[in-house]
């Protein structure tokens, strides 16, 4: 177990994750140059269809940007314990990247425009409508599909959202540069996975009877089934973000909060595998 | 010479002013964030008559014909904004994200949702004419 432990932190997470990030990054742009707010599902379906190489730097965006995600979270567990000397305040703004960074996924699943996409965006902002006082305006400020359309999503996810992940995370990841020299072989992986495995892609047709979100999202989205929007899609996920924020050894309740970040992912973890199975 | 305790004070004091500022700028900004244009009534016409008992599924309502009247219901779930739609078998409309179910008539039959569908206006147009929905 310690080997395994020792193994895991040796890898390079934050070198990994940065350069899913530079991947990500520079393909975005070139999935922007094509991409049409106005018309996101039919905008999709031409890059997918008809641009030449469209399919394929909507892919390499697409699984870069999940990469990059997933690197950042071993990147956390892996760095755990030399993260320990961090200051309380320098551990927040860290681990407040996070939620940013899926914000930034988020948006990019609601651009497609299709039937997810879609969908996984209403609910959002049905959600957040939900929050007394504050709500709207939050509402109005990222999303406002309703009224605006993708038009603020799509503003968020490139600009927004970005600066806002850049700021919280620039004090740390200023001091590393990620060669892509030094990481061939994640490189070229990723760009040529990206050729031969699709960026999903679900138009709506008629008598569709279920519709599964982003991966990260069925956990919120089978609970939306029980619970009161501002429960299920608020309260409930913020608990999570709180225990993490706090989570440093040095805190008097670092066990306990222990025990509920994983009994916390255990149950989502049940979540979305009972949505996954409707 | 200065004070420490009058420096620690002005400072303090300084900040307190600097927070209310941008409290207050915020105002603006959210006001402004926060206002949609008066949409116009959207007017769909519709050109061919449906059978009694027919529909039509447009990309934000479906329309109804029995025969002896003619209704519009919005397509967006009232739980949480989903996209629903209509099952001709069953008779009814479903939500595809948490499987709220409502009846032709746009009332709900199956929770989560609580609400009914909003209907809309629609006008029979005579010999075989069609419809028009404004929503």
């Amino acid at each position: 177990m310690e080997l395994i432990r020792k193994l895991f932190e040796d890898i390079r997470w934050g070198e990994y994750s940065l350069l899913a990030l530079y991947i990500s990054v520079l393909s975005g742009v070139v999935v922007g140059l094509q991409y049409d707010a106005a018309a996101p599902l039919y905008s999709v379906s031409t890059l997918d269809m008809l641009v030449p190489f469209g399919a394929y730097f909507r892919s390499l965006h697409f699984y870069s940007s999940q990469l990059f995600f997933l690197f950042c979270i071993c990147h956390v567990i892996g760095i755990f314990s030399q993260a320990q000397s961090y200051s309380t305040k320098q551990w927040i703004i860290l681990t407040a990247t996070l939620p940013v960074a899926l914000l930034i996924l988020f948006t990019g699943y609601v651009l497609r425009g299709d039937a997810t996409g879609f969908s996984a965006g209403m609910i959002a902002e049905a959600i957040l409508l939900d929050i007394p006082y504050i709500g709207a305006p939050i509402n109005d400020l990222f999303f406002s599909i309703s009224d605006n359309g993708m038009k603020r999503i799509y503003l968020n996810h490139i600009i927004g959202f970005g600066l806002l992940w850049g700021w919280l995370a620039w004090s740390h990841v200023k001091k590393y540069r990620v060669a892509f020299s030094r990481h061939i072989i994640l490189s070229t992986s990723i760009l040529i996975f990206s050729i031969f495995i699709a960026a999903p892609f679900e138009p709506d047709h008629l008598g569709v009877t279920n519709i599964n979100g982003p991966w990260f999202f069925l956990g919120l989205q089978e609970l939306l089934r029980y619970l009161p929007p501002i429960v299920a899609g608020v309260i409930f996920p913020a608990t999570l973000l709180l225990a993490i924020a706090c989570l440093q050894r040095k805190h008097r309740k670092f066990h306990t909060l222990l025990y509920f970040v994983v009994a916390w992912l255990s149950l989502y973890t049940i979540l979305t595998v009972i949505a996954m199975t409707r | 010479m200065t004070c420490p305790d009058a420096k620690n004070h002005s400072t303090a004091k300084r900040k307190f002013l600097l927070f209310c500022a941008s409290i207050a700028a915020l105002y603006p900004f959210f006001r402004f964030i926060g206002y949609s244009i008066p949409r116009k009534p959207r007017i769909i016409e519709i050109g061919n008559t449906l059978p009694a008992g027919g529909y039509h599924l447009g990309f934000d309502f479906v329309l109804f014909d029995s025969g002896e009247d003619a209704w519009a219901l919005s397509r967006k779930c009232t739980h949480l904004g989903c996209t629903i739609n209509f099952h001709e078998k069953d008779n009814i409309l479903e939500c595809p994200c948490h499987q709220s179910q409502f009846s032709m008539e746009g009332v709900v039959v199956h929770g989560p949702a609580k609400k009914s569908l909003p209907r809309y206006k629609v006008e029979k147009l005579k010999d075989n004419g069609g419809y028009i929905v404004t929503i």
